[in-house]
């Protein structure tokens, strides 16, 4: 029952990633695509330092590792 | 020769950076990653190894980036709802430990990672993701 509950919650979550990424992507949406979020966030600087940039890329650098090497 | 104005010039991607290029070798690079197991010494120098690269083309900026938002559209919000929907089963699958009973996102992969297509397959979303955010 639990365990079906989890897969179910996961999948409502996967299928909600790709429910707003179709809302953005249709003719005059307010939502932006999960490309254009990324790239706003990338944009965000300390300084000198790509702060957003090098958080996006250690955080997906991680999700490889965790999925596919450990 | 006259000079172009910038302002009309188009930049063009480099050939390295046209999709009849990049995504052979995305499938190339996935199709070999599939090979090596979890907790292999090859997933990890691979894993490390090519998130490496793809980190030092997107901080040196060698790619052609799209040109950025530099407002987000006020539907933003509607991000939250999947990411806040996948972050509480996460954290209670996580916090209440209960193995296969109640298992994390990770333990549920697992089995189905082990199939080597599967595995090539998780490899091109993962790759052709971390492409994409060095193109951003």
């Amino acid at each position: 029952m639990m365990r079906a509950l989890a897969i179910g919650g996961f999948l409502v979550g996967l299928a909600l990633f790709g429910l707003v990424e179709w809302l953005a992507r249709r003719e005059g949406s307010k939502i932006p695509t999960l490309g254009e979020l990324c790239g706003y966030v990338m944009r965000y600087e300390v300084g000198p330092v790509p702060v957003g940039r090098i958080g996006l890329f250690g955080f997906w650098w991680w999700i490889g590792w965790h999925f596919l090497a450990r | 020769m006259m000079e172009q104005p910038h302002d009309l010039t188009v930049d063009t991607p480099r050939t390295w950076e046209r999709p009849v290029v990049c995504v052979p070798v995305l499938v190339a690079l996935s199709l070999v990653g599939g090979r090596f197991p979890s907790f292999s010494t090859e997933a990890n120098v691979y894993v490390f190894g090519a998130g490496g690269v793809l980190i030092w083309l997107g901080l040196t900026k060698r790619v052609q980036a799209r040109p950025a938002p530099e407002r987000l559209r006020p539907g933003a919000v509607w991000w939250t709802l999947p990411v806040v929907v996948f972050g509480i089963f996460e954290g209670v699958t996580f916090i209440a430990a209960a193995g296969d009973d109640f298992p994390t996102f990770s333990l549920l992969a697992d089995p189905l990672l082990e199939d080597r297509l599967v595995r090539s397959a998780a490899w091109l979303v993962w790759l052709s993701a971390f492409w994409g955010l060095v193109r951003r």
